[in-house]
């Protein structure tokens, strides 16, 4: 464990004088030390004392939108993280066009209706949530954006977040599957570059692989570093614009869409460090 | 950068974590950052700076501390997973050194507020005193 200390105390110098007499007095341990009662009884390693996980907070919100759409509702709920021009968009569309489930879809956005126009040409029900400064969706921006969506008359929601490789991944949003989208022209070294948001996916697309030689990326490469990366997890390679790889990606998504559904039968929900659904 | 939002969260549990100890001010806070989360050390003590104006928390000192992942095997290997040789950003290897399985995290991908300091009911006594 590494410490770096700083302190911002901003004590005016009286205040200081009080407390050098104070600390003569009654020694250093004036302060009452409160620690952290921890949630979860992990036992028998050295950092187990106290905590509250901030991120775990976000974790249990998008615990309670999954128990939500995917238990009372019964929606198949899909997440799409990646760089922006990683065609996340297209592969959606895509998908949109091979199912004959009812499909809404929220759209993350740090600029504009675009994307949501392209959905609602295809008949999806679309809400898109401008993000502002914020570089990903966490689970309050999703629930007020399905406030938009008529919840009963979809069977699938797809949620598009806002291109970036970094944030998302602390934020899970309820998803049955989270799809990480890479594509060849980002360089056959992407998935070596952001490692976490590959841990904490369930699938990984490389799209554009029509243009994988033209741009001189090795997409063997790309798999051998997921595989040790993100050992499991399966690389789906696509080229959205010529509709390769589609349907390979649609069924590899409803595998792991029921494989999560029998999962969940058989035990319950439990908030933390479950990677295991977005 | 979503340090802010973790920041917001941070001053939220001191402020209940302080009022249920009576306290109306918060000395020192200390924050343990997982090593396998997004989240800046640096940046976060900037932001917590900012969250903290106007709050009980307000003069407190910020100890951030960061956590080596920590996780388990069902084989029955525990312990800290080597880095990912193929990463060029920081990652754990999620691979058992023992049988190869994947394992998952315990510890080291979460941001937790691990120990608050407030005035002791003594020192406060005496701080009205002088
Ligand atoms: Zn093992």
């Amino acid at each position: 464990m590494i410490h770096r200390t700083s302190t911002t105390a901003r004590i005016d110098a009286s205040i200081t004088r009080i407390d050098a007499w104070l600390d003569r007095l009654v020694g250093p341990l004036r302060a009452h030390r409160i620690g952290i009662d921890q949630e979860h009884g992990d036992e028998g390693h050295d950092h187990g004392e106290g905590t509250a996980d901030i991120l775990e907070r976000f974790a249990r919100q998008a615990d309670a939108l999954h128990e939500e759409l995917v238990h009372d509702r019964g929606l198949r709920v899909v997440g799409f993280v990646g760089a922006t021009g990683a065609g996340k968009t297209r592969l959606i569309e895509r998908l949109i066009e091979r199912t004959d489930d009812r499909v809404g879809v929220i759209v993350g956005d740090v600029a504009g209706e675009d994307d949501a126009e392209r959905f609602r040409a295809l008949g999806a029900d679309v809400a898109s949530v401008a993000t502002g400064k914020e570089c990903h969706l966490d689970p309050g921006l999703l629930e007020d954006a399905l406030t938009e969506i008529d919840l009963d008359a979809i069977d699938r929601l797809y949620v598009e977040n806002v291109g970036n490789m970094v944030c998302p991944a602390d934020f899970p949003l309820g998803a049955q599957a989270r799809v990480v989208v890479v594509s060849a022209t980002e360089g056959d070294d992407v998935i070596r570059k952001h490692p976490l948001l590959f841990q904490a996916g369930d699938l990984a697309v490389i799209n554009k692989r029509d243009v994988a030689d033209a741009v001189n990326a090795d997409l063997d490469r790309m798999e051998r570093d997921l595989a040790a990366i993100a050992p499991g997890m399966d690389a789906i390679r696509t080229d959205a614009e010529h509709e390769a790889g589609i349907d390979a990606l649609a069924s590899a998504i409803d595998e792991r869409v029921e494989a999560h559904s029998h999962q969940d039968a058989d035990h319950d929900h439990t908030p933390g460090h479950d990677h295991g659904h977005d | 950068m979503h340090e802010f939002s973790i920041a917001t969260g941070i001053v939220d549990v001191v402020r209940e974590e302080a009022t249920d100890h009576g306290a109306d001010r918060v000395e020192s806070i200390t924050v343990a950052v997982g090593e396998a989360s997004h989240v800046n050390p640096e940046q976060l003590e900037t932001c917590l700076t900012v969250a903290t104006e106007d709050t009980i928390a307000a003069d407190a000192t910020l100890d951030i501390e960061t956590v080596e992942p920590y996780g388990s095997c069902s084989c029955g290997w525990a312990g800290r997973p080597e880095t990912s040789d193929r990463a060029l950003a920081y990652a754990p290897d999620l691979r058992c050194p023992e049988c190869e399985a994947r394992i998952d995290l315990e510890e080291g991908d979460g941001c937790r507020v691990m120990e608050l300091a407030v005035p002791s009911e003594d020192a406060d006594e005496t701080e009205t005193t002088p």
